[in-house]
């Protein structure tokens, strides 16, 4: 069971504009609906949702989180391998392998590229195959 | 136990239909070109043209795909061979594959020909097949910027819609180059086929895959090849070490070493040409280049393209083998294909037989060349066809280095005459992975064998086909199978008295190499870091009671599949040859520096459990359970 939106939504798009899969579908100022084929369960939708219009999977509301307080990438440098798994699976281009530091450098790693773009759903660390990455509350 | 779900794709008809590979099947092929090999002789009848509305392509991943694991990005394309009429399989590290299992398939199998130019569509489970007249014509790279940057795709160039025999596919700026897989593509009007999903691959036991996975990584990132060459100097990295033992084909294999090789290796790439390093999904190895070609970044070349665009046809400039590299890429062509025809067409003009506008040394025109030879114009659609095909109207046989019709890639096997069997046998043609890759032990590796003794080579050939097909077929990358060669070696070095002992240890050792296979699975029932990682990571994630000793025997069930397709349209024993040049002419003043086809071949045939015809015996497809 994915999440859910109730005719509490008023379609105002935020939800669908920040969805990391593209799972929330509708138009504006129409109630919107999550694709099941497509939701991973990462919560985003809720956390933006004025209206509480949003239920996780157990059918409880999602509570709004002010964007200063979202969890967001942190890699472990010691551990990444830069197999770039976080990079691929980040459809908001957030994350990038960082440049070598000298020519021949070939010690890089994942880093948060840029802050703005990440929405915290936190697939980058699902996908890690070795469980480099760990969200975190912090300024970015 | 997740069972692998196929789509079935009839492009004539347009029907769509899933079914779910029995479990008997996957828990004998497991997936890959294993399975593949299975399927396309099960499901095709002989004697199919491969380029006709009736012939098959299947498009398969192996269970490692998508989860992670080392280097399991890997792709499987398998289909009738353009090149030699057998089997072909090709295998490519763009994101298709893991996108595809995303999207909830682990294979696609397309057949018939859609009335009109094409584009495949997977999303989140559902597949629609939409038209693509406006992206017919595209080259590869400006094909795959019509499509959503996170969906994985797979495309032809303008070469696999011009059928060009050895057209290959590209996912990103990976490619499955090998034996026209881009032309049996163009021949169905399939420009593009594209996936995207959001669920993530299950694993059976993830707690335990996991902790093996971060044992992996370490140990591939702490072994001298995997973690330091590879990265360092990627492929291109062993140009310098096949020149030192006279493996470096040069002059269209007239020899192997090339004066001005330091000009092109692995070393002078990374101090004047890199830009980078980089790697294909979930590979920590990252062996891939990053060059500047007419000012973009853009990938650099493999080994395979270095050797048979610099020493084979006698240029040292690495600015054009990159240009050449990146001309193909876009046009969607097999370096190593181009590369061998290209070298024959300058052989013929040496000889005075023909003329096709290129000479040894000369490579200014070689990128324009190219574009034309993809979109065959005029005598130029010749060079489209292959060295076998040219050969045959031309004549100079002895110059046209193939391995069934399928072009050498880049290593001399008469200063490497293991690696001369392994292109003679390989089930795919002349191909360097599908033979065993026994260059690695005998002239471009640490640990060597001497590279001219036949004694203890097809033992040798034989364990590294099946290992390499057992890996291949679990979607992991040749390359993470470098690992099996201790470190301790590399850090001694060749020329240490251990590392030579060892070298000759692995020919002394040959009486039990050889009976073994009539013992496996049972008779290596354990699994270990040291040896092939694969088979634990594809225990825990499929939950079969996989050990060394399966995986191996899967290797080798598959290399016999393939071998039994092979058979029933027509090659034989007599089709695993070598031309003339390699077999009867001593590349030096030292006789024995040929490729002994007749010492070696009989006792492969035994090693492997075959007839004298080259096909498997009764007793060994009972052995392996293979029943076709």
């Amino acid at each position: 069971m994915s999440f859910f939106i109730t005719d509490k939504c008023i379609g105002c798009t935020l939800c669908r504009k920040l969805c990391p899969v593209g799972a929330v579908e509708g138009n504006l100022k129409e109630q919107h609906r999550i694709n099941e084929k497509r939701c991973v369960e990462c919560g985003v939708c809720g956390r933006v949702c004025k209206q509480k219009a949003i239920l996780d999977q157990d059918g409880k509301p999602v509570l709004e989180v002010p964007r200063s307080e979202w969890k967001k990438p942190v890699v472990i440098k010691e551990k990444c391998s830069a197999c770039s798994m976080c990079v691929w699976n980040c459809t908001k281009n957030a994350l990038k392998i960082t440049e070598p530091a000298y020519q021949g450098d070939i010690r890089v790693f994942a880093e948060l590229s840029d802050a703005k773009r990440c929405v915290g759903c936190g697939i980058c660390a699902s996908v890690c195959p070795l469980h480099a990455i760990h969200m975190e509350v912090g300024e970015f | 136990m997740n069972l692998p779900m196929y789509l079935k794709i009839n492009l004539s008809t347009k029907k769509v239909s899933k079914f779910e590979i029995e479990e008997k099947l996957f828990r004998r092929y497991i997936g890959g070109k294993t399975l593949a090999a299975k399927l396309l002789y099960d499901m095709t009848p002989a004697g199919m043209d491969p380029l006709s509305e009736d012939s098959m392509m299947i498009i398969n991943t192996g269970p490692g795909n998508g989860t992670g694991a080392p280097s399991s990005s890997r792709f499987n394309m398998t289909f009738k061979n353009l090149m030699t009429g057998g089997i072909a399989s090709s295998n490519c590290g763009g994101s298709f594959g893991m996108m595809l299992k995303k999207a909830g398939y682990d294979g696609i199998i397309l057949t018939g020909k859609a009335d009109k130019p094409s584009h495949i569509e997977i999303l989140d489970g559902e597949v629609s097949v939409q038209n693509a007249e406006h992206l017919w014509g595209m080259d590869t790279e400006k094909v795959q910027e019509e499509f959503p940057a996170h969906y994985g795709k797979i495309v032809i160039g303008p070469a696999g819609e011009h059928l060009v025999r050895y057209a290959g596919v590209l996912s990103g700026e990976r490619v499955a180059g090998r034996c026209g897989a881009g032309a049996v593509l163009g021949s169905k009007n399939i420009k593009a086929v594209t996936a995207y999903g959001t669920k993530q691959p299950e694993v059976y036991n993830k707690q335990k895959f996991d902790k093996h996975v971060e044992k992996w990584v370490h140990f591939l990132q702490s072994h001298p090849m995997t973690g330091t060459s590879l990265p360092k100097y990627g492929s291109a990295g062993l140009v310098t070490k096949a020149n030192a033992t006279s493996a470096l084909p040069t002059h269209n294999f007239q020899s192997g070493f090339y004066e001005k090789a330091e000009e092109i290796s692995g070393e002078t790439l990374a101090d004047t040409k890199l830009i980078k390093n980089m790697g294909c999904i979930s590979c920590p190895i990252r062996c891939e280049r990053r060059v500047k070609v007419y000012d973009k970044d853009v990938k650099g070349p493999e080994y395979e393209t270095v050797g048979l665009f610099g020493a084979n046809i006698d240029s040292a400039d690495l600015d054009m083998i990159n240009e050449i590299n990146y001309v193909a890429d876009i046009m969607g062509m097999d370096t190593i294909s181009l590369g061998g025809t290209i070298a024959f067409a300058m052989e013929l003009k040496e000889r005075g037989i023909a003329d096709f506008g290129v000479s040894f040394g000369e490579v200014e025109q070689i990128p324009e060349i190219v574009k034309k030879i993809s979109y065959r114009e005029g005598i130029y659609s010749e060079l489209a066809n292959g060295s076998k095909w040219m050969a045959e109207k031309y004549g100079a046989e002895d110059a046209a280095i193939h391995a069934k019709g399928l072009e050498l890639a880049s290593y001399e096997p008469r200063k490497s005459v293991g690696m001369g069997l392994g292109y003679a046998t390989s089930n795919r043609g002349g191909c360097h992975l599908n033979g065993g890759y026994l260059a690695l032990l005998e002239s471009v590796g640490v640990l060597s064998t001497n590279p001219l003794e036949t004694k203890g080579k097809p033992e040798l050939t034989v364990l590294m086909q099946n290992a390499m097909e057992a890996v291949s077929a679990s979607g992991f990358c040749l390359f993470t199978a470098y690992s099996m060669i201790p470190s301790i070696l590399f850090r001694l070095g060749p020329s240490h008295w251990f590392t030579k002992l060892c070298g000759k240890l692995l020919i002394w050792v040959r009486p039990v190499l050889g009976i073994m296979w009539k013992f496996m699975p049972w008779i290596l029932p354990f699994n270990s870091m040291f040896l092939l990682p694969h088979a634990e990571a594809l225990k825990q994630i499929t939950g079969i009671r996989m050990t060394t000793g399966k995986f191996m025997q899967l290797g080798e069930r598959g290399y016999n599949v393939e071998r039994l397709y092979n058979y029933r349209e027509g090659l034989t024993a007599n089709d695993d040859n070598l031309p003339d040049r390699l077999t009867k002419v001593p590349q030096d003043k030292n006789p024995a520096s040929v490729v002994r086809l007749d010492k070696m071949l009989p006792k492969y045939y035994k090693v492997r459990g075959w007839k004298e015809d080259g096909s498997p015996s009764a007793w060994k497809l009972w052995q392996l359970k293979i029943h076709l």
